[in-house]
């Protein structure tokens, strides 16, 4: 138990969340930056399966799963009785470039986050896993402008038909319309939706549905999308929350994303459909025009970061280059496209 | 640049130079500050939503942003108080660098767009030539000829005052009187005709060509149609042509050896030249 320990050395705090405790540290084995999070006992009740829901979710899934756009758990160690897992360090997360006012998220940028989000997501899918908590928090961005999606810690498999599932999940503003009807039997539409919200928000650089409640979440929705009715989604008045809302209209969504190209709103549009079964799914999504359309996608590198980044950057000019040296044949590739 | 971008303005794209644009909402209103606004109206077809002016506008940003972007940008070049405005169509390459794409006048709230200098100079020869030759096509109205008068101009049969736009094609429909030949000039030609038929015998390969027993009459060829018979006196040559043989129809080949021409012709009142009319 001594060995992992001393293998990574502190370096910063980073922060504290409900069920962790978050830092950076430097792997001495291998000189790479780490991310460090010590999982907290928690509640008798929280650890009454030995260690944290939470946690072991992540532990559980994460060990199988490899994709340059998900995070990567590169360790677990324990040490007394606590867990810790150790991640790739990220230095940013999207929620952090949105609120960010000095940066202009240009169309070639938002294409790249987009790419970036829906492969992570279409590797996951395609393993039969939901993340069920996707928002610009969760997606984090390092300094070579990568994207890896987050915080497993919701993320659970889906696909068998038998099983329920809880419909509190995902931050409700990024919450689709099914899971807030209270459905328990879902698929990877629910992620899908919080796609929908989190493109809708790099555009307008607010929350898209920023609802106070569960019940002004979905009248937020109605408002845009326009009451549905029992043609639009066939089934609705069956699910267990179900309550009637005002018959609003339906607005115009390039009214809402005014700078949006056609191309654009068609992806809204169907990554935010009301109806479930009607919205793409990832594989759909990275098919549409939108994608192969002009403007190209930004490169990593040209992707902007928020400012205290950037000064680490500068600052350590020789550390960036490592790891754009350590990324081997992802930098090259890029380069081959200029 | 911008996905999309020429799919937008199908109107526009097709020659926006033809184009104005207005909201009469807003014209009592605008004044250089809310100008932009204006401009950027969805309607516009002179604005494309995908610039960078709309990109920083939706993502509620401050618009001093522009300058660090690159891309399509629409700027306030020139305002002259009370009416008048030039807004610039810009490709930012850095922000010290732009291009200039176009640039839009509005004046007294209508917005068009000013035409570069090749489509000033295009147009301008364009309608200088079209005029030109309109006035010659209308010049040659007036130009007449006579065999027996020469070339003259005729103002006479125009009626009223001449109209530029329409008068060219118009006058060729309302052919106008022309004077009668001289019965001179009349028995001359026939004259000439009659001799020059004789020498060279109209061809009557056609004839055989085409049906049995079939009569060609062609009368009255002593001008070229243009002119209206003024009276019997002009049908006074006929020639006729048809096939001698009428047996030989069965044959396919040789018809035209069996084939004779008659020429007939019917003079009348052989009558010495007269003195050469005086010229009006």
């Amino acid at each position: 138990m001594e060995e992992p320990i001393s293998r990574y050395e502190k370096i910063d705090f980073l922060g504290e969340g409900q069920f962790a405790t978050v830092y950076k540290a430097r792997d001495v084995k291998t000189d790479k930056i780490v991310a460090v999070k010590k999982i907290k006992i928690g509640s008798r009740l929280e650890a009454q399966d030995g260690i944290n829901r939470t946690a072991l979710r992540e532990i559980k899934l994460l060990q199988e799963l490899q994709h340059i756009n998900l995070i990567g758990l590169l360790d677990v160690f324990g040490q007394k009785s606590n867990v810790s897992l150790v991640f790739d360090f990220m230095d940013t997360d999207l929620e952090i470039v949105i609120k960010d006012s000095s940066i202009v998220l240009t169309p070639a940028n938002v294409k790249s986050y987009m790419i970036m989000t829906l492969k992570g997501l279409e590797y996951l899918h395609q393993n039969w896993i939901l993340h069920r908590d996707l928002k610009p928090n969760n997606l984090l961005i390092n300094r070579e402008g990568i994207l890896k999606i987050g915080d497993f810690g919701l993320a659970k498999a889906f696909g068998s038909p038998s099983r329920i599932n809880t419909h509190q999940v995902v931050t409700r503003w990024y919450r689709s319309p099914e899971l807030l009807f209270g459905a328990r039997q879902y698929g990877t539409g629910v992620d899908m939706w919080a796609v929908g919200c989190i493109l809708a928000e790099l555009l307008l650089r607010v929350p898209f549905l920023p609802g106070e409640s569960d019940l002004d979440q979905l009248s937020r929705i109605f408002q845009v999308f326009g009451t549905p009715t029992e043609e639009i989604w066939p089934g609705m008045k069956t699910l267990t929350d179900y309550v009637q809302y005002k018959q609003f209209p339906a607005q115009q969504l390039r009214h809402i994303f005014s700078a949006a190209a056609d191309d654009l709103i068609q992806l809204l549009e169907s990554l935010l459909a009301l109806y479930p079964p009607r919205r793409c799914d990832c594989t759909q999504a990275l098919m549409m025009p939108y994608f192969s359309n002009k403007p190209a996608p930004s490169l990593g590198p040209k992707l902007p970061m928020p400012s205290n980044v950037t000064k680490i950057e500068v600052e350590k000019p020789s550390l960036k280059r490592k790891l754009l040296d350590n990324i081997d044949g992802g930098s090259l590739a890029k380069r081959l496209q200029f | 640049m911008m996905p999309g971008r020429i799919g937008h303005l199908p109107i526009a794209s097709e020659n926006p130079l033809g184009l104005s644009w207005h909201d009469s909402a807003w014209i009592p209103s605008l004044n250089p500050s809310n100008i932009m606004d204006y401009f950027s109206e969805r309607s516009n077809p002179f604005f494309d939503r995908t610039c960078n002016n709309e990109v920083v506008k939706m993502q509620r940003l401050s618009m001093d942003q522009l300058q660090n972007m690159t891309g399509l940008e629409y700027i306030l070049l020139h305002v002259q108080e009370p009416i008048l405005y030039v807004i610039r169509k810009q490709h930012r390459q850095s922000p010290m660098q732009t291009i200039p794409l176009a640039d839009y006048y509005i004046i007294a709230g209508i917005v068009y767009q000013a035409p570069d200098l090749a489509s000033v100079l295009n147009s301008r020869i364009l309608s200088a030539v079209h005029h030109l030759q309109c006035s010659f096509e209308e010049t040659m109205t007036y130009s007449k000829y006579h065999p027996s008068k020469g070339y003259w101009w005729d103002h006479k049969n125009k009626t009223g005052p001449f109209n530029v736009g329409q008068s060219a094609p118009k006058e060729v429909s309302s052919a106008p009187k022309e004077e009668p030949s001289t019965l001179f000039q009349r028995q001359r030609v026939d004259m000439l005709l009659a001799e020059l038929v004789r020498q060279f015998p109209l061809p009557v390969t056609q004839t055989a060509a085409n049906q049995n027993g079939v009569t060609v009459k062609t009368e009255n060829t002593n001008d070229k149609g243009s002119e209206k018979p003024q009276d019997g006196s002009l049908n006074n040559i006929t020639i006729k042509q048809e096939p001698m043989d009428p047996m030989g129809s069965d044959m396919t080949n040789g018809m035209q050896g069996h084939m004779e021409i008659k020429t007939e012709i019917k003079q009348e009142n052989m009558k010495p030249p007269p003195e050469k009319k005086p010229r009006t």
